[in-house]
This record gives C-alpha cells, structure tokens and sequence, in this order.
C-alpha cells in the first residue's frame, strides 16, 4: 500500500485513489465507492490518521476542546479542506455534515456512541472544527475511556474517522429498499418518501409517502399519501424538525417522474452492491443525491 | 376526513327572536341558515330603496361566487328594516370538499395575477361606468331618458358588485393566507407580526388622508384661512369662508380636493350624504390638522416601508434551507398579499363609494323631480320608496302622491331603529369551518365578541399594536366626530374608510365590529395608532369623557374607575 495514503489526514471521496486509504471508516469509504458511478455531495474524509496525530500528546480530549490549540496542523489542514469543499460546491461557506465514520479494527467501537455521531447544517471552519472534537471527544472523553475502563476494553486501539460532507437542503428525502422489507419480494422496489431532510423519515417522525413499485416495468402497483405532518429543515446552527404547513401535508411529495428515478437508482445500487440495499437520498432543486447506501440487513426469506 | 367534520360539528340551535323582533320565514329551509346582521357596513335600518340595492350587491357576490366555484352562496334579506345575510352551500354535502378545491385554485389564479387584473382589466372597466355616469346630464335629461339610464345604471350596478366580490375575494384570502403560512412557519410571534410584511404601501385611502394633510399646510399659508377654521365650527366654516378672496380661494382648493377624494359618504349605503355634498367632516379633520406641524404623512410611509423590507429579508433568511414547495408558497402569497394590501382600500374607493355616489345623485335628482311634482315631501324622501315604485313615477307627467305611504315607512324605520338588531337569526349553526375562507371571514369580520369578564374591561381583537390611555369619545356619525380632540380615544360602531382622517387626530380606535383584517385595523396600522376592534359593546358600555386604557397587542379595554 502507498504509505503516502496511509498517513494522508484528508481524502477526497470520489478522487484519486481514495479507495485504497483504509483509514476512512465504513461510511466513508462505502461512498468512495458509490461516488464512482453516482451523485454524492462532495465530501472529504479527515481519516484515522489525524485521529492518531491530534492523540499523541494526549490520552483524552475534552468535547469542548479548540482543534487550533489541541492540534494547529490537523487544524490547518482541516480550514484547507473546507474551503476546498467549498470550491467543489460553488459557494465560500458551504453547509456540511459532520458524522462520525467507524473504523472496525477494534471490535468495541461499534458498542460505542462515537460510532453515530452526526452534526448537521455545520458552516465555517471553526464550527466544522468543533464538530469533529466532539466526535472525537465521544471516544476518548474522561467520560469515554471510563466506561472502557470499566467494561475491561482497551483504553487505545478505538479510532475513527470524520465524514464531513455537503449537507443537502433537501426539497424530498426517501428512504428506498431494493426489495420489499415487509414480504421479502426481491421483484419489488418501495419507497418512502417525504418533506425536508431525511432525519423525519429515519427517526420516525413521520409517516412518509409510500411506493412499492415493480422491477420489470416500473409500474406502481401501490400508493399511499400519508398525511405528513413533521418535516426536518434547516435552522441557524443546526437542524429543526417543524410542522408541514397545512398546504403541503396531503401533497404528494413526488412524481412519476422521480418514482422512476428513484427506482432505477436503487436497481442499479442493488446491480452495483451484489445485495439488496437500502439507501438515503434526497432531492433538492430537481436534482436527485445519493446520501447513503447499505445493505438491507433484515430481510425475510433473502436468499 | 369530510365526513370526521361533518361529524364533530356542533348540533344547530335554533335562535329564538326576540318579541320585538317577529321574523316571517319563507321557508323552513331558509329558518334552518344562520343569518347575520352585518354590523360593520349595515349597521343601521334600511330604507326601502336601499334595501333594493344591497340586493344588487349580494348577488353582485353570488355571481362572483359562480365565476370562482364557490360552494357557498348568500341569501341576504331585510328583516325588520335590518339586513340580514346567510350563507347557504350551492352544492350537496359530498360535493362540498371537491368544489372547495376547484374554488381555492379559481382563487390562486386570481391571485397570481392581481396586479395585473387589477390594472389591465378591472380598474379601466370601472372607470369607464364612473365616465359613463359623469357624462350624463341629469339636470337637463328628459324624463323618458332619466328612466332609461335609471335601468342602465342597475345594470351597470350589478356589473360593479360583481367586479366588486371578483377583486375582493382573491385580494382578501391573499393577505389572510399569507398570514395563515406565516404564524405556521413562524409560530408564536403575535398577531401582528405577518401583517408587518405587508405594510407602508400606499392606497387610496392613504392618499386621501394624506391630500387632506397637505390641504391642511396650504390652509395654514393664508392667516386668514387660519382664522376662520380656528375660529368656527366645521358646519360653519364653508360660509365663513365666502367672505374673503383668500376665503374663496381656499374653497375653491377644498371643492378640487373633493372632487377627487369627496365622492364619498361616511357609510357605506346610499343614504349618507357624501363629502361633496356637505364638506362638514373634512373641515373637521382640518380643523384639527391646522393645530399640529408634527405630521410627515410621506415620512411615516417611508418608515413603515423600511421597517416591512427589513422584516421580510428576515423572513426570507430564515427560511433558506426549507423545502423548495414552502419558500415558493411564501414568495407567490407575499406577492399576491401585497397587491391585495392596496386593493383591499382601492377598491372600495373606486367601487364602494365611487360608483354608490353616482348611483345617489341620480336618485336624488329622480327625488327632486318627485318632489316638485308633490308625489313626495323632500328628494331625499326617494329613498323609501321601493325601486318598482320608482320606475313606476320617473317619468310619469303626473306622478301619484305617495306622502303618506312615506311617512308610514318613516316611522317605521324610526321605530326600528330604536330597537337593537339581534346579531344572529335563524339557527345557530357553531362556527365557521376552520378552512382558508371561514379563517379569513373571522379575520375581516372578527367572529363572536367574547364574553364580558369584569365591568371595567372590553375584550375585542388585537387590531393595531401599541397602548395608550385617552379620555373616551362616542362617535355615532362623522357630524358626531366634531367632539373628538387631539388625543382622545375614538369609540365606534365601525370606522368605514372616510372616518380615518380622524386617525391622526384620535390617540387610539375601540370598534365593536372588525376583526384584524378589518379596514379600521389595516389603516389604523399604516397610521400607527394602537386599535382593539370587535368589542361588540364599545358604544354601548363607554361613555364620553371616561378613561380608557387601550391595549392593541391584547385586544383589551380598560375603562378607569371614577
């Protein structure tokens, strides 16, 4: 392996050779892989190996910690990153998401918080900054390494990696499975989709607009307009889940059009993937972005 | 879900009527509507001729309702010399949602192109009916040629309250649904905050307002017509003022004003006199403003513009990263609602009052023909004879004497104006839906006042922010309003839009009609004086000379103990 890669703090998802950098973590590096083929929102990672950097002269980091004085290279290289982002999104202070990207070599992280961390809506460096201490800091907090302490685990060897990515404002978000969840059909595409960021639809704060539509042809052979009433928008710092104005609740919130696009995106991931899938994506001024993609883990008579 | 309203809807009460008020139905269908007296632009008895004509303004409605599928109708109906209105569905109970629907998009599309309708189609029309009635020669016109352009003049009538309801309906559910989207994506910041982002634009009355302003500078440039308005009555000062040059010339600049903006009377209705006729309200708003240098009409616009620029950028800001479907809605009702802040006065200038007032000069010229010809004791008595009785004796070489059958009306309206209207008729049928239409009519009309809590204290609808305390002045007509002082609190019935000159001189408005919608709390607003409307009671329980504390943000009227 290139041991340039191996110690690089950022990679770029979807440029170079990101593919080869073992320090991304599980979410990144599945994007790596998407970006290749599919419309993800740019994103750079800031791997494992900053991790490592910004640890050496300290065994825990306090979430309220300043990246500028805990580490001022990751720091720097972090600003660069970001305004780079920037250029690849057109704009000087783009909205990112932050979120914590696992690295498996140390099975007791996937028992650890740090593993789900995602700060969304992020703006400017200081704030991308803040974000990634406080992944950080949800590993290697006196608190954190208390709880290892008391569970017998290692108190090194957990690493992660940060995502920090182009946060879609998204008009719709929707859930999609490549095969049927609740039957198990593999000819069937279902989609949930609703108002705003995904986080209603995944948190289950709303019942979503709902598709089951047939591989072969396309077809619809099932519609539901849910009456929607919580939508997730974007607020100063952060996020907030709303109500959905009167007007839009009983709107359909997708086309036939999108139906269509959304259910040749997840044919093509499940093609792509080799397993049925289930991914997050989002539309926002007509375009459709592909956010995450994993495997439909529960699935009734999978073969 | 139509059928879940259908099913939570309170069960109608039928309305006893009160002794003194006997009600004949026609039908037992029309006993089961609930039927209102609309206390804001009817308050008083009507004559019979009068009653005619709000005839024709309700159907001007039902015709505009049919043009916007509208599932509701208004049957409307003198009761007692009292009009009475109901709305009735003009389709069947299943029909009612899908009909909705069809009229909420009919509505849209109006909305869309307010603007545009306005002055590309409805304005040019309207205008041309007021030529056509300023071209005619009433003086001179031959009696058969009087009685055709009497028929015309329905006909054109009928065309304006049509165009009337057309213009309203999309101007007014533009400015109620925008504040609707607004308190949803923006909950918890008053009443008044949505209406802060329509505010500052100018409209017709405003621009009367503001013209008798600025009459008011040019008085104050000659002493001597300082002198006469300072030192007279209102009612005296046009005859004051034929004494001098400069006397006559500043009548001459008091009829150029009135030509324009005097077109008006101080209800709506065609028995009030307009400003043209009897300048008597304008002087007294003169009077007053001769008395005050602190005024900049244009600078107080200018700051109301600011302030609404500012708070629809921070509206905007806030709504960036909301889906797209939300911030479209916002920007397409904003447009539309700022249109409909002009129209919602504009309007009524050019139809409500424009076209009323060449509808009474002809009436009164029809009268002072009958009454040389003895069929009646005075022109104005004209108005108590019914519209077929009228087409009977114009034009007539020997019209039949109708002078006691007059007087018989007469008295009857003076023994029904005695007696207070109850509000409601008919049956209770609980309130109106919560859709975008019954949420505006509450919004213009102000829903139920609600119930008395404690003697000293009036509650109403927040109309106008602020609080002030002033001593109280019950105004029952604008020949009343010459007892209003420089900072008193003007308490009335309602404040059609030729009362609000008296909006500068009044610290605050108290109405017992009116909602926030309402024209007294629109302008009210633009002159930024505090407003509780809707009391109910105002002119009932307040008496001249109390002390008032009012309470704009809370709707509430606080009468100070002796």
């Amino acid at each position: 392996m290139d041991s340039e890669v191996a110690t690089r703090s950022i990679v770029w998802i979807g440029e170079g050779d990101c593919h080869d950098c073992v320090l991304l973590g599980g979410k990144a590096a599945n994007l790596c892989h998407l970006a290749a083929t599919h419309r993800v929102p740019p994103a750079f990672c800031l791997t494992a190996a900053a991790f490592d950097r910004a640890l050496t002269r300290r065994p825990t980091i306090d979430e309220h910690a300043s990246l500028a004085s805990l580490s001022p290279d990751v720091y720097a290289e972090l600003s660069e990153a970001y305004r780079g982002l920037g250029q690849r999104c057109g704009t000087d202070a783009p909205s990112v998401a932050v979120r914590s990207s696992a690295l498996d070599e140390d099975g007791a992280v996937a028992s650890f918080a740090g593993q789900h961390e995602t700060y969304l809506n992020i703006v400017g460096p200081e704030a991308v900054a803040a974000a990634v201490v406080r992944c950080w800091a949800s590993l290697c907090s006196p608190r954190a390494l208390e709880y290892r302490r008391k569970h017998g685990l290692a108190l090194d060897g957990a690493r992660i990696a940060i995502l920090v990515q182009q946060l879609i404002p998204a008009d719709v978000s929707a859930v999609l499975f490549s095969a049927n969840p609740v039957t198990g059909s593999r000819d069937e595409v279902v989609i949930n989709a609703s108002w705003g960021l995904g986080e209603s639809i995944v948190g289950g704060t709303v019942t979503p607009d709902s598709y089951v539509v047939r591989k072969a042809d396309l077809a619809v052979v099932s519609l539901q307009v849910a009456e929607k009433r919580r939508m997730t928008v974007m607020a100063a710092g952060g996020t907030r889940e709303v109500d959905v104005p009167r007007f839009m609740r009983d709107q359909q919130v997708i086309g036939a059009d999108q139906v269509g696009e959304m259910t040749r995106l997840a044919m093509a991931l499940e093609e792509r993937m080799g397993h049925p899938v289930d991914v997050e994506c989002a539309y926002h001024a007509g375009q459709l972005h592909l956010l995450q993609c994993r495997p439909i883990t529960t699935l009734i008579g999978s073969r | 879900m139509p059928s879940a309203e259908v099913m939570q809807r309170p069960e109608p009460v039928a309305i006893a009527a009160p002794p003194n008020f006997p009600v004949a139905w026609e039908s037992p269908d029309d006993e089961r509507l609930s039927w209102t007296q609309d206390r804001m632009h009817n308050p008083d008895p009507l004559l019979p001729l009068e009653r005619s004509f709000w005839n024709i303004v309700y159907a001007g409605f039902n015709r505009a309702a049919e043009a916007y599928e509208m599932p509701t109708r208004i049957k409307a109906r003198p009761v007692n010399t009292y009009y009475y209105i109901a709305l009735k569905p003009a389709v069947s109970p299943e029909e009612v949602e899908a009909q909705g629907k069809r009229a909420d998009a009919q509505i849209d599309a109006a909305m869309a192109r307010l603007g545009e309708l306005w002055r590309g189609e409805w304005l040019p029309e309207i205008q041309s009916h007021l030529a056509w009635w300023d071209a005619f020669d009433l003086r001179g016109a031959a009696a058969p040629d009087l009685l055709e352009h009497l028929e015309e003049t329905l006909k054109r009538a009928a065309r304006l309250w049509e165009l009337h309801f057309r213009i309203v309906l999309p101007t007014y559910m533009a400015m109620s649904q925008f504040d609707d989207l607004y308190r949803e994506l923006f909950a918890g910041e008053g009443a008044f905050r949505s209406y802060r982002l329509l505010q500052g634009f100018d409209n017709k009355t405003l621009e009367a307002g503001r013209a008798l302003w600025e009459l008011s500078r040019r008085a104050l440039a000659s002493a001597e017509v300082r002198r006469t308005l300072e030192g007279h009555a209102a009612g005296a000062v046009l005859a004051e003022l034929g004494k001098t040059p400069a006397g006559r010339a500043f009548q001459q600049e008091l009829r150029l004003y009135l030509e324009v903006f005097g077109l008006r009377g101080e209800k709506w209705g065609l028995s009030y006199p307009s400003w043209i006729e009897d300048p008597t309200a304008a002087i007294k708003n003169l009077k007053d403003y001769i008395a005050r240098s602190d005024r900049d009409p244009r600078a107080e616009q200018a700051t109301l513009a600011d302030a609404r620029d500012r708070a629809i950028a921070e509206a905007r800001e806030r709504l960036q990263g909301y889906p797209r479907p939300v911030v479209e809605r916002f920007e397409f009702l904003l447009k539309a609602a700022h249109q409909g802040a002009v129209l919602s006065e504009d309007h009524g200038f050019w139809i409500d009052f424009a076209s009323t007032h060449r509808v009474r000069r002809l009436l009164l010229e029809c009268g002072r023909r009958l009454a040389d010809a003895h069929a009646i004791a005075q022109a104005a008595d004209v108005l108590y004879l019914t519209l077929d009785e009228l087409r009977g004796l114009v034009g007539e070489p020997s019209p039949g004497d109708h002078r006691s059958g007059v007087v018989e009306r007469q008295a009857e309206v003076r023994h029904f104006r005695a007696i207070s209207p109850p509000p409601v008729l008919g049956t209770d049928n609980g309130p109106p839906p919560d859709d975008p239409v019954g949420r505006f009519f509450g919004k213009f009309f102000g829903g139920p006042p609600p119930a008395p809590e404690a003697p000293s204290v009036l509650r109403g609808n927040a109309g106008s922010p602020g609080k002030v305390r002033g001593p109280a002045k019950v105004v029952r007509s604008l020949a009343e309003a010459t007892k209003l002082r420089q900072g008193d609190v003007l308490v009335a019935e309602t404040t059609a839009p030729p009362w609000t000159p008296l909006f500068a001189t009044a610290a605050a408005i108290v109405t017992d009609t009116g909602g926030i919608l309402s024209h007294c709390a629109v302008v009210a607003r633009e002159y930024r004086i505090p407003a509780v409307v809707g009391t109910g009671r105002a002119t009932a329980e307040i008496r001249d000379g109390q002390i008032l504390e009012v309470d704009g943000d809370a709707g509430l009227v606080r009468i100070d103990p002796v």
